[in-house]
């Protein structure tokens, strides 16, 4: 059983190679995001499912869903998708998109934890350390997460730098 | 010695100073399905192969195949509580156990953790499962013995110290027994030994383990259990996790002695795991790489010369070479020696020892097939006592072989081939031996002394075995000086040959067995 992303690869490739030649990634990243936004709505994931509902059908009720929200070209995308019976891949295709986007740019999406709210020169200095850490441009997304106790969690990607209290009594059990 | 609760405290307060708190860098994945001890884990770009992962609720599991987007781990342990969506976490180590002296007198699972309730193993070091072989440079040519006490194979199939001999049988052949003998010798010599227990019952391993403490062999003996009830991933590893403790002596200048019983049911553990992680199946349903395992498993068996372990020591040990033999055992089926496994092992070992359930049944125990077996590193391996002696030995039985065919028309052959097939009949008796009996050097040359000067040649073949031991029990009352000058060097001069020929000629007119 090959993995979603395995899957998805080929249309984010060719969606953001799209993208790039037609310097439109703005567009692509927002109409993506709608698209995979609309196909996790559950009424409209139950009759995607359905396999009676045909495929023309399908194709012309998301269309009428998205009218201009979503530009021509994903459009054109969204039939293939429908096409080939991948539709349910589309929330990949949007998250493995962005990562293409963001490796191009040059800037990593960062989730930043952290116990206690931080002012913005306390944000700024984990965004510097973590720009020299990963040597892209940081955009952090910054959330509060009580059960860290005190410190920070970082999540890039996979990788995870974890400076929190949690992970350090985690650390000291273990030794324990 | 019971703590009392001060002093838990304090050892606890201990740790907690002396824990260096720092953030922690890691790259995480989530679980994305869970079979039959196979996790498959989305994420973890950065894991290594081989490399421990982590999983909630402290259990470990080992990456073995890397894929484009996912990781196949097989686990070391319970994973009945792992679920989809869990965090899994590298730990940027390759699968490590731990080494040492102190692992002596112990059992320990194939991780290396205690099992014989004698409380934890107390050593800092720790080594990766999976090694390099020491190269071309590194190594000397074999020329130490490894005495097994077992007159069939010390005099006919002589193993070297940094051998591997593949001891290859049927079921309830004695190839477990051979490998005990082997262990129980070792006493008192320096060798170290590792026996680890691949798929088999843990009865017959807690029966393994009583033996050796009744003979005194646990003080230089690891045992490593991977039972038939733990999971195929630590059937697979448990005998590179012996191999690294038995190569910690290797490269310490040093010598161990390390047997796998049995490398058939590690072929059948990985086939297990290789299916599992749907790796495509070749002959007789295994992976490709089942030659690979056992080869790279077995090439870190060797002797290492005097440089090398300088190198290794950091000029901590000079002068000594060290060595680590196997003595790997395969079980056939129905006697069929070139089925896939057998044929793969027999072609990276230095030599086979073929035990045969004809002989057995027949009431030949070590039932070693004398025609079929060979060591390749042969006389180099020798003391000069036995090698001088041996070699009559297995003149003696080959030319029996030939004519065994003729031994029931006896009375109508000529002198000569009568002679022949009555000296091969006594030294067949005489190469019999009990259990849990290893012999040392001086009995066995006595033994073989009095087969090749003729002494047997008189006798009723049934009477030979008692002939031999109170020939034995007269050597060591009456000779005890010789035998231990035979046991210090194992050189043979004329006057060690005139007074083991007077000793016997005077034990003979005794007429007592």
């Amino acid at each position: 059983m090959a993995e979603l992303s395995t899957l998805a690869r080929p249309y984010a490739e060719a969606a953001f190679k799209r993208a790039k030649e037609t310097g439109s990634s703005k567009q692509w990243s927002d109409s993506l995001t709608f698209l995979s936004l609309v196909i996790q709505d559950e009424a409209l994931a139950a009759i995607v499912k359905n396999p009676r509902v045909g495929k023309q059908h399908t194709a012309q009720l998301i269309l009428d869903i998205c009218q201009d929200q979503i530009h021509d070209e994903a459009k054109n995308l969204l039939k293939v998708l429908i096409e080939n019976d991948k539709l349910p891949l589309l929330p990949q295709i949007s998250v493995m998109f962005e990562q293409y986007k963001a490796d191009d740019e040059g800037y990593a999406n960062v989730d930043l934890y952290s116990a206690y709210s931080l002012t913005k020169a306390e944000q700024g200095k984990y965004v510097a350390m973590l720009e020299k850490l990963l040597h892209k441009k940081v955009n952090a997304s910054v959330s509060v997460d009580k059960s860290l106790i005190g410190g920070i969690l970082a999540k890039a990607g996979d990788k995870v730098i974890d400076g929190s209290i949690k992970g350090q009594l985690h650390q000291l059990a273990k030794r324990l | 010695m019971q703590l009392n609760p001060s002093e838990i405290s304090d050892l606890i307060k201990k740790k907690i100073e002396n824990f260096d708190a720092h953030v922690e860098a890691h790259t995480e994945g989530t679980v994305v399905s869970v079979t039959d001890g196979i996790v498959r884990v989305h994420g973890l770009s950065e894991a290594m192969q081989g490399e421990m992962l982590e999983f909630p609720g402290g259990s470990y599991g080992m990456a073995l195949n890397l894929e484009r987007d996912s990781v196949g781990v097989v686990m070391l342990g319970a994973y009945q509580h792992i679920t989809e969506g869990d965090t899994v976490k590298c730990t940027g180590r390759i699968l490590e156990v731990p080494v040492g002296e102190a692992l002596l007198g112990r059992v320990v699972d194939a991780l290396g953790n205690p099992i014989d309730g004698k409380g934890a193993i107390e050593t800092k070091l720790s080594s990766p499962i999976e090694k390099i072989a020491p190269g071309v440079i590194a190594r000397q040519s074999v020329d130490q013995p490894v005495q097994i006490g077992l007159k069939a194979i010390d005099s006919m199939i002589p193993v070297g110290r940094g051998q591997r001999e593949l001891i290859i049988g049927d079921r309830q052949t004695g190839k477990t027994a051979i490998a005990i003998d082997a262990i129980i010798n070792q006493k008192g010599t320096g060798i170290k030994c590792i026996y680890v227990a691949i798929g088999q019952k843990r009865s017959s391993i807690a029966n393994v383990v009583r033996k050796l403490e009744e003979h005194g062999a646990m003080e230089h003996t690891i045992i490593v259990v991977a039972s038939a009830s733990e999971s195929a991933a630590l059937q697979f590893i448990a005998p590179y996790t012996g191999c690294s403790m038995g190569e910690y002596f290797r490269d310490i200048g040093e010598d161990a002695l390390i047997i796998y019983d049995d490398l058939t049911k590690q072929a059948w553990a990985y086939r297990q795991i290789s299916l599992l992680l749907r790796r495509p199946p070749g002959r007789e349903a295994y992976p490709g790489d089942v030659f690979y395992i056992h080869s790279r498993l077995l090439e870190r068996a060797a002797r290492i010369n005097a440089v090398e372990v300088e190198k290794l020591t950091n000029g901590k040990v000079k002068g000594k070479t060290g060595s680590l033999t196997a003595l790997p055992i395969i079980e056939t089926q129905g006697g069929d020696v070139s089925a896939f496994v057998p044929t793969n092992v027999i072609s990276i070992t230095d030599g086979q020892i073929f035990l045969e359930t004809g002989l057995f049944n027949s009431g030949i125990r070590p039932a070693v097939n004398a025609g079929l077996s060979v060591s390749r590193v042969g006389g180099a391996a020798q003391t000069k006592i036995i090698k001088k002696l041996g070699g009559g030995i297995r003149l003696d039985l080959a030319q029996f072989r030939e004519l065994a065919a003729f031994a029931q028309f006896a009375s109508d052959l000529d002198e000569s081939t009568r002679k022949q097939i009555e000296r091969g009949q006594r030294v067949t008796e005489l190469m019999k031996q009990n259990q849990y009996a290893p012999m040392s050097v001086a009995d066995m040359s006595v033994s073989l002394y009095a087969a090749n000067a003729g002494f047997l040649d008189g006798l009723e073949v049934k009477k030979v075995r008692d002939f031999e031991a109170a020939l034995l029990d007269f050597m060591h009352a009456d000779e005890s000086a010789l035998m231990a000058k035979i046991n210090e060097k194992g050189d043979y001069n004329d006057d060690i040959q005139k007074g083991i020929h007077n000793a016997i000629e005077r034990f003979v007119k005794t007429g007592s067995w």
